[in-house]
């Protein structure tokens, strides 16, 4: 077996300075948000340790969080897949296909036993017995089962293996079933969004790498780092929000003054994600600074709440589709109208009642 | 012995049996079969989609306004194609106009989203097919620091000490006995042609690419607000312009328009000094490898894009050319009518599909989709471990569909041929470049490498048209118009009772269309066919094969059990699985035949 | 002429001295005719939830459809959305405060205070009230009964509407407010399960709004009902809820 290298070694190899390597270490602390303080810890933990191998592993999906880990800037794509990580199977990029895709696969599982990370895109479905997704003849479930036994933990990326996204909407034909539902004995990391932020995907990874735990989860299993709050919470246009400014219409005036876009049913105030933060594309935008709301994508079932458009959206309880206050104002206003009604049959009744006295 | 298709092939599947599951570096899941003769030479192909999602039938109840967000996420590779495609087919059925702005800005996304397909596409997803980075390893990088220069003058990364630090970065890799993405390929298969400083270059490119790329999509951002997966808008652009006053900041203002401006620049440099020229040299290694053809000198189809006015799709109007050709006959180019119900049809005989009547074709308004998994009595394995699929039988997830009965292929090599029968000026003037350049004839056109250069040489256009929309867009807001959106047909209470319209693009696969049909205000009806329908469809009720199938007919391959020469020619298409293997409700109709075990 | 001066009539020497008392008015007066039902804590908690309620409902119902865009200052000097949403939030903090005081004074008050906190579905006798109640507001009785705390329609709408409509408001609206206050903070400690639990924000937010239109429902027929109440019914209504007494309009025992 060939002896196997830290990035440190890699890197020096590659011809980077030592003077290079601790800047870029700086730069990776002040990606992940940390102090100087730690820019020494990450360098000793690249110094030391070997590629960490991930599997990556593709069920029913769109590979928009393939496409998404490949625009990361900071780190760049080709130093997390050529120094930090060893990416010994991805459909997207991997070299080989068929029966050598699946030995790299088997090779990998085997000889990194509990040690290697489980990246899933996608998600598996269970209607057909799994058969709306094939890979290697057999069904995806199999697969993720098979690489998941070994793993030491897994990483759900994207709003498909975190919750199931679009495939699993309403009536989900398929059975698309995220990740924790089919796999239950290993650590789960969500990383959800359609696609996560760039940076988000390598920051939780060289998270692990650097110190070699898991990153802190919130209730839904996701890093609190990136999801611990609401797009809303840190979003650029918030005093517009409290100030009661709103974009009224598309292409309005208040639209190009940049104003809120509640009204147009951004769902920043119910997303938590690192969007209006980290930003997209290495911080050149994020949807609400280019002029449409949040749509939500990196919450559970967010495709099934109602149009994107609208802020008081419909709720589906037991399969009826109602919207609070369609639902409510009807109601409410049939209960005014039956009030009036009882009201003046009320009236009349006493009226009788007076005269039936006035003539006993 | 063999069967000889309506289409013009000779199937025997008398020689060994090769199994490609999964094909990688694709989007999504799919599965190859080929038999192979003693000379190695391919005599039958089976392309089956591995993969189904039924997104259509979702999609049924939903405000179309929401539709582009779901369609969207049918692929995240051609992430914005289907949103596009969606807005138009939404605005065709209401009769929504878009401002001349939104026409601009969104050509300039869809053509900024060819470009960075058609890199992506070409470095990393197709180069390995064709470059060997193990063997860059044995390079000179001095000697590649002068075949770069030779290739490309006027590419800066050209230096002797810079290609020397890419391959020590690339010896401590492989060394390191962590091979990650190049783990188990097929390095010392003999289809590999190129000396060690062509690997090298192009390796090295391949890294630039991928820091490139990222850069690329920016515009996506700028417009959209993120990518993969930007924002789209019925009735124009969710981005507003404001470049003169007060909140500028808030909208598209100059800053903006200057990241986008410096972008475009960018894409041109790059097509220029890197992509193009690494497909000239790296094609001249291969000049006489052109096999996989298949189609693209028989029956082509676009449906063309890139309108230069808003809400005019005239064929004449369109900057990528629209028209089929059928049976080989460049001379005659079919007008192409998507809303005839004789023109676009889909077969499920092999699919994993039913009809109420078998054997028919249905056009997409008239879709049915009763998903019907089942193998055929010559498979071999079990239902959930397939060894050998049985190609008479169902055999995919993907229907077939044909224009006017004929498998067709699409994509950008459908594209450039439609455009140079049609005598499209700078296609034209770019293909008798190419083909001058690199001493070879128009058929060579017609191959796995011509699909490669056709996409190459189409960047390089849209690359040149996205500058003409950014300039066209800057003039616009000069003569005093910021407009994005027209809301006038906004609100659902405006929309007539029941409406249909259908929209289409070219999709950096081939052509793209939605088919929709809104009732009260509501999808009542959703269907796409999208481009790997067309390129990676099963036979059809005729046994007309796909075009997938079609190029890898003949090919010879060095090593049968190790599928370079497939790969090649399979990624020549850049298949989207994810797109093609999709679902359709009847007219209307409750999808309900979905079987729950 | 009856005899203004019967020795039992003593006591109300004032009344017969200035005249303003009939006899027959006299005969009433005579009788024990009000119950002290209402102690003031619960007559304030009804009066305070009153007013929060009215105030969440607005400011409710504005925080999911706001106010027209308004352009008086630049945003950082323009609060408005801020001031509703502060309302909505101080609001919701009393009525909170309130509830819990409610309950408290449920042991402590008096058999009343603690009436809207249970349902007695096991009481045949409440059930036969219950409907008889029914017929008397759908005018198939000509006579309602006697009630000294709520009726039994009233006691089943405040058991719905205001013990389990309130805590689920508070519940969800808390759970609303720890995604404000932030992970880790007291609210998030207490209530932030319940997010975690449903999943999306979105669908908390959207229970949050059915939950305010049944309270505006509730407060609806309430008043309508209050106020018919005080006319048609044998006791007072709206006057007991100032003062804390039901007064009783006839001597008549059922």
């Amino acid at each position: 077996m060939t002896q196997i290298e830290t990035f440190y070694e890699v890197m020096r190899k590659q011809g980077i300075t030592r003077r290079s390597f601790m800047k870029y270490c700086a730069l990776t602390a002040s990606a992940l948000g940390l102090g100087p303080a730690f820019v020494p810890k990450i360098a000793h933990a690249m110094e030391t340790k070997p590629r960490t191998p991930v599997i990556w592993v593709s069920g029913l999906e769109c590979t928009c969080c393939s496409e998404s880990f490949i625009r990361g800037a900071h780190p760049l794509a080709k130093d997390v897949v050529l120094s930090m990580i060893s990416l010994d199977y991805n459909h997207t990029l991997m070299a080989s296909a068929g029966h050598a895709a699946e030995a790299a696969l088997e090779e990998t599982i085997q000889k990194y036993k509990g040690n290697y990370i489980l990246a899933v895109e996608g998600n598996p479905p269970l209607n057909e017995d799994g058969m709306f997704c094939i890979v290697g003849g057999k069904p995806f479930v199999e697969q993720l089962k098979h690489a998941a036994k070994d793993a030491k933990a897994i990483i759900s990326w994207g709003a498909c293996a975190s919750y199931g996204c679009v495939q699993a909407a309403h009536p989900n034909p398929t059975r698309a079933t995220p990740v924790h539902k089919v796999i239950t004995d290993k650590p789960i990391i969500k990383v959800p969004g359609c696609p996560p932020i760039a940076e988000v995907m390598t920051g939780v990874i060289t998270y692990m790498l650097t110190f070699d735990r898991l990153p802190e989860l919130d209730r839904q299993g996701r890093p609190a780092m990136f999801y611990g709050q609401r797009i809303h919470d840190k979003c650029y246009r918030r005093p517009h929000f409290d100030a009661g400014q709103f974009v009224e219409h598309w292409d309005d005036d208040n639209a190009r003054k940049g104003y809120c876009l509640y009204k147009m049913g951004c769902k920043g105030p119910t997303t938590y994600n690192a969007c209006s933060t980290v930003r997209w594309n290495e911080g050149t935008s994020f949807p609400i600074q280019s002029g449409h709301g949040c749509i939500g994508c990196s919450e559970d079932g967010f495709w099934d709440q109602g149009s994107f458009y609208d802020r008081v959206t419909n709720l589906n309880v037991f399969g009826i589709e109602a919207n609070a206050d369609k639902l409510g104002m009807g109601a409410a206003g049939a209960v005014g109208g039956a009030i009036a009604v009882h009201a003046a049959v009320s009236a009349l009744k006493r009226a009788q009642k007076k005269q039936e006295k006035v003539e006993g | 012995m063999g069967v000889t298709t309506p289409n013009g092939f000779t199937l025997d599947t008398a020689g060994k049996r090769v199994v490609v599951d999964p094909v990688c570096r694709i989007e999504g899941h799919m599965r190859c079969e080929v038999n192979v003769d003693e000379q190695g030479i391919i005599r039958n192909a089976v392309s089956t989609g591995t993969m189904w999602r039924g997104l259509e039938v979702i999609l049924k109840g939903r405000d179309p306004r929401d539709a582009w967000a779901f369609t969207e996420r049918i692929c995240g590779v051609c992430t914005g194609t289907h949103a596009l495609t969606s807005v138009r087919a939404v605005e065709d059925a209401l009769g929504i106009t878009i401002p001349d702005n939104a026409n601009s800005i969104r050509n300039i996304m869809q053509l900024n989203l060819q470009i960075h397909d058609h890199i992506v596409h070409f470095y990393h997803l197709h180069a390995l097919d064709w470059v060997n980075p193990v063997n860059a390893l044995r390079a000179d990088p001095k000697a590649t620091s002068e075949l770069q220069q030779m290739v490309s003058p006027n590419h800066p990364l050209s230096s002797p000490g810079y290609f020397r630090d890419v391959q020590n970065r690339l010896k401590s890799f492989v060394e390191s006995g962590q091979l990650g993405i190049f783990k188990n390929g097929y390095w010392d298969n003999p289809a590999y042609l190129l000396p060690p400083e062509a690997d090298l270059m192009a390796t090295t490119h391949y890294l630039e690419a991928l820091d490139l790329q990222k850069e690329v999509v920016k515009i996506h951002t700028i417009f959209g607000g993120k990518n993969p997966h930007p924002n789209w808008l019925v009735g124009g652009v969710p981005c507003p312009i404001n470049v003169h006053s007060t909140g500028a900041v808030g909208a598209i203002n100059i800053e903006r328009l200057n990241l986008v401006s410096s972008i475009i620049d960018l894409c041109q440099t790059f097509i220029r000094d890197v992509y193009l020229p690494d497909v000239v040299a790296i094609g001249g290694f291969y000049k006489n490898w052109l096999y996989g053809g298949g189609l693209s000198g028989k029956s082509v189809l676009a449906y063309g894009d890139i309108p230069e006015h808003p809400n005019d799709f005239s064929a004449e109007q369109l900057h990528l050319p629209r028209g089929a050709i059928i049976n080989g006959n460049l001379n005659e180019v079919h007008d192409v009518d998507v809303r005839d119900p004789e023109q676009v049809q889909e077969f499920v005989d092999h699919s994993w599909y039913e009809y109420g009547e078998p054997g028919k074709g249905l056009h997409p308004w008239d879709g049915e989709t009763s998903p019907k998994f089942e193998l055929g009595p010559n498979f071999k394995g079990t239902k959930t471990n397939i060894e050998q699929l049985d190609e008479a039988a169902k055999y995919s997830w993907i229907k077939a569909p044909r224009w006017k009965g004929h498998a067709m292929e699409v994509g950008p090599l459908a594209r450039y041929v439609v455009g140079y029968a049609k005598g499209h000026e700078d296609i034209k003037n770019q293909v008798d470049g190419l083909l001058g350049t690199m001493g070879l004839p128009v058929s060579a056109l017609f191959s796995t490498l011509g699909r490669t250069a056709a996409r190459a040489l189409e960047s390089e256009y849209c690359g040149r048209l996205q500058k003409h929309f950014f300039d066209k867009l800057v003039a616009n807001i000069k003569n005093g118009d910021e407009s994005t959106a027209n809301v006038a047909k906004w609100d659902p209470s405006t929309w007539p009772k029941e409406a249909k319209g259908v929209g289409m693009t070219e999709a950096p696969r081939g052509a793209l269309g939605h088919w929709i049909k809104i009732k009260d205000g509501r999808i009542d009806n959703y269907q796409c066919v999208v481009p790997t329908t067309w390129n990676g469809s099963p036979r059809d009720t005729a046994g007309n094969i796909g075009a997938f199938e079609a190029s890898l007919m003949n090919t010879k391959m060095e090593r049968p059990e190790e599928p370079v020469e497939i790969l090649r020619t399979l990624h020549s298409f850049d298949p989207c699985l994810a797109c093609s293997t999709h679902v359709m409700s009847p007219d209307g109709q409750e999808l309900t035949t979905v079987k729950v075990r | 002429m009856t005899d203004l001066h019967p020795p039992h009539l003593k006591a109300f020497e004032a009344s017969v001295l200035t005249g303003d008392a009939t006899a027959e008015d006299l005969e009433t007066l005579k009788k024990q005719s009000s119950v002290y039902v209402y102690e003031a804590p619960v007559r304030v908690w009804h009066w305070v939830n009153a007013l929060v309620i009215t105030v969440l409902v607005v400011t409710g119902y504005l925080i999911g459809k706001p106010l027209p865009s308004m352009q008086i200052a630049e945003a950082t000097h323009q609060f408005v959305m801020g001031y509703i949403r502060f309302a909505h939030f101080a609001a919701g903090m009393i009525l909170t405060v309130g509830f819990f005081g409610r309950i408290y004074w449920a042991f402590v008050g008096n058999t009343h205070a603690r009436q809207m906190f249970t349902l007695p579905v096991t009481n045949r006798r409440w059930w036969y009230e219950l409907i008889y109640e029914l017929r008397w507001y759908m005018f198939m009785v000509k006579e309602p009964k006697k009630y000294v705390g709520h009726n039994p329609m009233a006691h089943a709408a405040m058991f719905f509407f205001m013990t389990l409509g309130i805590s689920f408001m508070m519940i969800t609206g808390w759970a609303l407010y720890a995604e404000g206050a932030g992970q880790g903070s007291l609210p998030d400690t207490a209530m932030g399960w319940l997010l975690g639990w449903i999943g999306n924000s979105q669908i908390l937010h959207m229970l949050h709004r059915f939950g305010m239109w049944s309270i505006v429902i509730f407060v609806l027929i309430h008043v309508y009902a209050a106020l018919r109440e005080d006319i048609m019914s044998r006791q007072s209504t709206v006057s007991t809820m100032l003062s804390g007494h039901r007064t009783f309009k006839d001597d008549r025992p059922d």
